[in-house]
């Protein structure tokens, strides 16, 4: 049990959450209110699942929510066209891979830090995102029928795909040569060189599934709203706390799939409460520092008398 | 020595132990002024905890220190620091991108009128610097020093602060001889100076020339203090380990040597590292590269396992031709190495055992493209077993493992590829004397089963005893070639140096 004492402590803490909800507004927990809110997880939790890996490795991408924006775009245009939806999917799909195989590339190959990477192409993707969009449509985008239906259909695609890829993700993690190896880079690059781990193969791949992961979300966001150069923004400011607060090290090495859903669930429930109960954004913002900073010390508290974790 | 002085630091039975280990049990040592006390144990004997209990690093559970009879605060740096207790550690603590000054004065800086004096600093320095004899620069970022002249920077600095202990752990592990005889000189002119020397050493030479008692732990326990007049070599090892151990003698006839040309070197050159560099390693034998500290023995190390590029040259192994600079393809074609740095390139300090032990075969323990835990656990067992590695179990932080059973993980790691050509880089620094016999024993037993071993070290006697042939580099080239085990250290020297600079030294 002691393996899972933090995830048992994050478990406490949505409890927290829960309970204070019972307490101020009951109607919150009721199915109806949860369901109507629980749409935007999807685009959250696969963001995290890319993010879990590169932070891991010690990296960092701060434009996820960029690449969204760019993906979202290119979903539009396509619709825009009347092109097929499995097109329209697939043309999404791409965008969010060349986005993230460029950085992969820059970080991998070029050793470029990936702070500075994803900053530059932070700003980048939303650009030409924006660019894109005025130049063409000028507008957001309607989701087309079949998009809408790829996402909230009688077929639930988007969560399906999310549960699958959460498993998959998850083995990769835990019991593959790649996992591992990501974890070695994490904790000592040099000696992870030394053992002949693929350094740069392994990283630019996490980043390329990352850009992938951004045009799903960019999907899933489209079809519930609009195709527009706004999907995903600040969005990279809740996946890298969700991955965190799931207690995945900032310095790498350490950190886990299971950590990170209830980060997910826990940052998405709170927002959705002091959304819906107060109505106010800037609450928001001041309860979801509050938990970050919680959960940084809990962890700590928790694992200050064994010298395993550091 | 007709009275006994009142010693300057007591420890009175003191214990610490980890998670039921007892670490430390019932110590008690006394350190009399102006004497060099030497401490000595395998690997895990409890040295180390000794050592953080004095400087304040760890409380001890039970037990006092006193510093001229006022008890020392436990637990407290500060404290420790202010009595005048100073160390000097294993591995070098500097400041890699600030200089020799910055880094002699970083905690405490001399100001003058709340601004850094830097040139009152550097008069310090230079004058430190000029009564150890030490030549360095003091404007060089330390980054660009080696790990020996890094060691002396630490040096100097302890002896800029008004220590009354000096505690030295393992001082000579990384320096080469020459810098080890500046480093015994040094400790002799601080014993004169008053300065008493806890000093903790693996080679037993530097014990005998310098101590003037030498304190044995075992397991945590107290065996003895005792003045070095009344010991030898062989009782002190027996104190060490309990029983005698037959340390670094040659077995005459391990020498089978094949005529299968396992490694080919052929003009290997990499600009302001080394040159012209040519030599071949057979199956079954055990080259020995010698030479002094930065003449470019871990350098062509590198070259050679795929870390660094070279210019020029070529690497063959069973006369397949290696792609330069990549490591994986130097994995593939069946090299190991055992890197220098043990905490930084060896192993996966944070990692468990096993993670470290299976992270070169983890392709070879896959299995429809998952790992196989029992396989991997089965393989790790086995590898542990056959190493002898002393952990409680594979699920331990490589981290907690003493230095010689680390060592025994990083080698096993590698000898779970099953390599043609094994480089080791300086294999037994820091390492105790029973796990050096084990490594030797290792190293010699897989050399017989076929593998060609190329082995870079500054320990003469392990080049000279270990290798079947000896090539000894200086300033980046081939110096000459000796016959391992009948060559004198000497000879080795005499090749090692730059020609007029023997004379020297």
């Amino acid at each position: 049990m002691k393996k899972f004492a933090y995830e048992l402590f994050l478990l406490g803490l949505i409890g927290v959450v829960f309970a204070i909800a019972a307490i101020l507004d009951p109607r919150f927990l009721s199915k109806n209110v949860q369901l109507e809110l629980s749409s935007e997880i999807w685009e959250l939790g696969l963001l995290t699942l890319g993010m879990t890996l590169v932070i891991i490795t010690a990296g960092i991408d701060l434009s996820v929510g960029s690449a969204m924006g760019l993906c979202s775009v290119s979903l539009g245009l396509c619709m825009h066209a009347n092109l097929p939806t499995w097109l329209c999917a697939l043309a999404c799909l791409v965008t969010g891979l060349t986005a993230g195989a460029l950085n992969g590339s820059l970080v991998a190959f070029m050793k470029v830090h990936p702070l500075l990477v994803t900053l530059a192409t932070y700003g980048m993707y939303r650009g030409f995102a924006e660019g894109l969009q005025s130049a063409t449509t000028n507008a957001p985008v309607d989701a087309s029928e079949g998009i809408k239906s790829l996402a909230a259909g009688t077929f639930p695609l988007v969560p399906l795909l999310f549960a699958a890829l959460t498993v998959w993700t998850a083995i990769l993690l835990g019991r593959t040569a790649a996992g591992r190896g990501l974890y070695a880079i994490g904790h000592n690059e040099e000696a992870a060189r030394f053992s002949g781990i693929p350094i740069a193969k392994l990283k630019f791949w996490i980043y390329t599934y990352t850009g992938l992961l951004a045009g799903l979300a960019a999907i899933s966001y489209s079809a519930r709203r609009s195709a527009t150069a706004e999907a995903g923004m600040v969005i990279e400011l809740d996946v890298i706390s969700a991955v965190v607060i799931g207690g995945t090290s900032i310095e790498g090495g350490r950190g886990r799939i299971a950590g990170t859903l209830l980060g997910v669930l826990l940052i998405h429930e709170t927002r959705q409460f002091v959304d819906w109960y107060w109505q106010r954004s800037e609450l928001t913002l001041i309860v979801i520092g509050t938990l970050l900073i919680l959960a940084v010390l809990g962890h700590r508290f928790l694992f200050a008398q064994n010298p395993k974790t550091r | 020595m007709n009275r006994t002085p009142d010693p300057i630091i007591t420890i009175e039975s003191v214990s610490k132990s980890y998670g039921g280990v007892e670490a430390l049990s019932e110590i008690c040592v006394d350190i009399l002024p102006g004497e060099v006390h030497g401490l000595c144990g395998e690997n895990g004997a409890g040295k180390s905890t000794l050592i953080k209990c004095l400087t304040g690093v760890i409380p001890p559970e039970t037990g006092k220190i006193t510093v001229d009879g006022t008890p020392l605060r436990h637990g407290d740096i500060h404290a420790a620091e202010l009595a005048g207790i100073a160390v000097i550690y294993q591995e070098s603590t500097a400041f890699l991108d600030l200089d020799l000054v910055d880094n002699l004065f970083v905690g405490r800086e001399i100001k003058k009128f709340g601004w850094l004096d830097r040139r009152a600093m550097e008069k310090r320095a230079l004058a430190v610097m000029q009564r150890l004899d030490f030549t360095l620069d003091l404007h060089t970022p330390l980054r660009e020093f080696s790990i020996a002249q890094r060691q002396m920077v630490e040096m100097a600095r302890a002896c800029l602060r008004d220590c009354r202990l000096l505690i030295m752990d393992e001082p000579t592990a990384s320096l080469s001889s020459r810098e080890t005889k500046t480093l015994l000189g040094l400790v002799t002119q601080l014993r004169a100076a008053g300065v008493s020397v806890l000093y903790v050493s693996h080679r037993l030479e530097e014990i005998f020339q310098l101590c003037d008692r030498v304190t044995v732990f075992r397991d945590g326990k107290l065996v003895a203090t005792t003045p070095i007049e009344q010991l030898n070599r062989d009782q002190l090892i027996g104190q060490m380990v309990g029983r005698e151990v037959d340390v670094l003698t040659r077995h005459k006839e391990h020498t089978e040597r094949t005529d299968k040309i396992r490694a080919k070197i052929t003009g290997l050159c990499s600009r302001g590292r080394f040159s012209k560099i040519s030599f071949e390693v057979r199956s079954g034998e055990i080259l020995g590269i010698g030479g002094l500290v930065g003449a470019g023995r871990s350098e062509l190390a590198r070259a050679i396992f795929g870390v660094d590029r070279y210019d020029d040259g070529e690497i063959q192994i069973d006369g397949i031709t290696l792609k330069k600079g990549s490591i994986q393809s130097a994995i593939e074609a069946g090299i190991a190495m055992v890197p220098e740095d043990r905490q930084h390139q060896g192993l996966i300090l944070p990692m468990s055992v096993s993670e470290n032990l299976s992270l070169t075969i983890l392709a070879e323990l896959t299995k429809y493209r998952l790992l196989h835990h029992d396989r991997e656990a089965e393989r790790v067992q086995s590898l542990m077993q056959h190493l002898a590695v002393k952990a409680a179990n594979a699920k331990m932080e490589a981290a907690s493992l003493s230095g010689g059973n680390q060592q025994k993980v990083v080698l096993g790691k590698w000898l779970a590829t099953k390599p043609k050509l094994l480089i080791l880089d300086e294999p037994t620094r820091g390492v105790d004397v029973a796990a050096k016999a084990e490594i030797h024993r290792l190293i010699r037993d897989l050399t017989e089963a076929g593998m060609a071993t190329l082995i870079m070290t500054s320990d003469l006697p392990e080049l000279i005893t270990l290798s079947d042939r000896i090539e000894v580099m200086c300033e980046g080239e081939i110096a000459g070639q000796l016959e391992g085990g009948t060559a004198t250290e000497e000879q080795v020297m005499r090749l090692a140096f730059p020609r007029g600079e023997a004379q020297r030294t």
